[in-house]
This record gives C-alpha cells, sequence and structure tokens, in this order.
C-alpha cells in the first residue's frame, strides 16, 4: 500500500519535473495578426537570421499561409541572454474570405473556392492555437488603419488569456508607414516599429522578445 | 437590393445562438446588439462565420464599440453602473455585425461607429 502511493508520489514529482524543464525549453513565439500584414515575411526573417532557413512561401495575394508553420529550435539572442523558441507562423486572421477576391486577382475559380475553403480552416487552427502559446508577435500592417477588430479581438484574446505579447509595426520601409497610429491606438500595449522585409530594426525586436520572456 | 436591420437587446442574445444570427445575416439583415460582446463572443462568432463560408456567403463586418462611463457623473453613478454590468453580465456599448457584401467598412471613432454600405 505504502510503496504504491509513494510510486504514485514520484510520477507525479517527475511529471512536474518534465513539464517544468519542457516549458523552459521550447518556448513557443507565435506570429498572429491579420490577412497580409507580413507575418510569414517576418517568421522567415527572423529564421533566416538564427537558423539559416525559411519558414514559408510569401505572397501579395492574401491567404497565402492557410496552415499553421512552424521552426523549431530557434535560439534567439538579445540584452546578453539567449532563449530556444519554437517559431509558430499562423494563418491571418479575418471575418471575411470572398472567393471572388482571389478570382480578381487571376485565379481560376476553382482554385480560389479551394483556396478559399482552405483560408477559412486556418482561420479556425489560428485561433485554436492561441491557447498553445508562451508569447505572440501580433504583427500589424503601418500602412493600414489600426482600428481593425480583427486587431482588437486578437489583443483582447492574448489579455484574457494572459498571454504575454508584442505589437509589431510592420513595414516601416513604406512611404505610408504611421507606427505612430499603432501606439496612439494601443497606448498600453509594448510595441515596436520594424521592416521585416528588409530587417531594419530587428535587433531592437529581439531584444524585446527576450526581455518580455525573462 | 432589400436591407433589413434587427436590434437585438442584449439579453436576448443569450437565447439565440451564433448560427441564427448567421442564418439572419445571409438574409443580408444588419444587426444591432445594445452592448459590447466579450472577447470570447466576439471569437466564438469569427469561428462560426469561417464554417459558414460558402461560395454565396463571404463572412461578415463586425465592431464593437464600448462605451466607458461619463467622466462628468459621478463615483456613485459610476460604481452604480459598474455593478449593474456584473449583475447582468452586459458591457455598455453598441456592436453591430453584418454581412460584408452588404456592408462595405465599419468605420470605429473613439465614440461611435461609420457603417459604409456597398453601392
Amino acid at each position: 500500500m505504502v510503496i504504491k502511493h509513494l510510486k504514485r508520489l514520484h510520477g507525479r514529482i517527475m511529471d512536474s519535473i518534465n513539464s517544468l524543464f519542457k516549458k523552459k525549453s521550447q518556448v513557443r513565439l507565435g506570429l498572429y495578426g491579420p490577412v497580409n500584414s507580413g507575418k510569414t515575411t517576418l517568421a522567415n526573417t527572423i529564421c533566416m537570421d538564427w537558423i539559416g532557413e525559411e519558414v514559408g512561401a510569401v505572397s501579395a495575394i492574401p491567404h497565402e499561409t492557410r496552415e499553421v508553420q512552424m521552426k523549431e529550435h530557434v535560439e534567439i539572442a538579445g540584452n546578453g541572454k539567449k532563449l530556444v523558441f519554437n517559431v509558430i507562423d499562423t494563418p491571418g486572421i479575418a471575418t471575411k474570405i470572398d472567393f471572388e477576391d482571389f478570382v480578381k486577382r487571376g485565379m481560376s475559380k476553382d482554385k480560389a473556392k479551394q483556396r478559399a475553403k482552405e483560408a477559412t480552416k486556418g482561420v479556425i487552427e489560428s485561433i485554436k492555437w492561441l491557447d498553445e502559446m508562451d508569447v505572440v508577435l501580433v504583427v500589424m500592417d503601418a500602412t493600414k488603419d489600426p482600428v481593425d477588430q480583427v486587431n482588437v479581438t486578437i489583443l483582447g484574446n492574448l489579455e484574457a488569456r494572459k498571454v504575454p505579447f508584442i505589437i509589431v509595426a510592420n513595414k516601416l520601409d513604406l512611404k505610408n508607414a504611421k507606427a505612430w497610429q499603432i501606439r496612439k491606438t494601443f497606448p498600453q500595449y509594448p510595441i515596436i516599429g520594424i521592416s521585416a522585409r528588409t530587417g531594419y530594426n530587428m535587433k531592437e525586436l529581439y531584444k524585446l522578445i527576450i526581455e518580455t520572456m525573462s | 437590393m432589400n436591407i433589413k436591420i434587427k436590434f437585438l437587446p442584449y439579453e436576448r442574445l443569450k437565447e439565440l445562438d451564433i448560427p441564427h444570427l448567421l442564418e439572419d445575416m445571409k438574409k443580408d439583415t444588419i444587426i444591432l446588439i445594445d452592448a459590447k460582446l466579450s472577447v470570447s463572443q466576439e471569437t466564438a462568432i469569427i469561428e462560426e462565420t469561417m464554417k459558414a463560408i460558402s461560395d454565396k456567403f463571404a463572412g461578415i463586418e463586425l465592431s464593437s464599440l464600448e462605451m466607458s462611463a461619463d467622466e462628468n457623473v459621478s463615483l456613485f453613478e459610476k460604481l452604480r453602473g459598474r455593478f449593474a454590468e456584473f449583475i447582468l453580465g452586459k458591457r455598455r456599448g453598441i456592436t453591430v455585425i453584418g454581412p460584408s457584401k452588404t456592408i462595405k467598412r465599419i468605420k470605429k471613432n473613439p465614440k461611435d461607429l461609420f457603417l459604409e454600405m456597398s453601392g
């Protein structure tokens, strides 16, 4: 009887130790945001900088990323510290997906319908993955109006789940980028301006990611 | 296009399921709710919308506006408002949901929502 209890206690202690190490050795860094805000470009820049590999394809046509993509064991350094991340690029979240938009961009009707169907599944998958994240980069297109319901819903979800996050004002290489507008809209959150395409300010982003996790 | 607007008291939202709301929107109905939806309600609406998207239904436009208590209102009034929200589970504000084919965009200003309809 006593041995049985001791064995059970030993099992519980080992489970706790394993989950503790698992959490510390696999920090999940999620990239969230509306469609075409530059999430995959940013995931590619991060992964190219630290492991020399890309995560996925990018395109000007919306919903290029329709499945969650992950690169494991990405060691990021900043502020004299290093942490290992699983970089998780998620499909853009949207409230509407019209296959006719893809047809207008030159896609055949059948392909457009297929893309729309996959994109709807991608949005659902993105939402489901919210619970799995340890830290999130909310990627916003600095050339667009940040007062977007998708942005508000993502931020609200992260706050409710107590997942730490950083707002990334992306596309600062473009002339009409207005990072100040994002700062004005969300003054209560940590915000950094970058260009994932040119690599502008990426070092500061890495520092901020490490700082957020420390 | 024959556009319909349904005014929905927040209390009735508890009775209505999201698929029901989506059925209304498929029939070009815009829904106005006299409260701000919670994050979980908004997220559930987005998820269910994705499941409902088809060749004929392209999705929705959704926007919520939270009304913070008037600065000139007394502390007692503010506390009373908060207490009522707590009891009813209702957040002061307004929510607009409608089919994306009908609503071109919803512009959210700090104190109001502006609907631009598809022409």
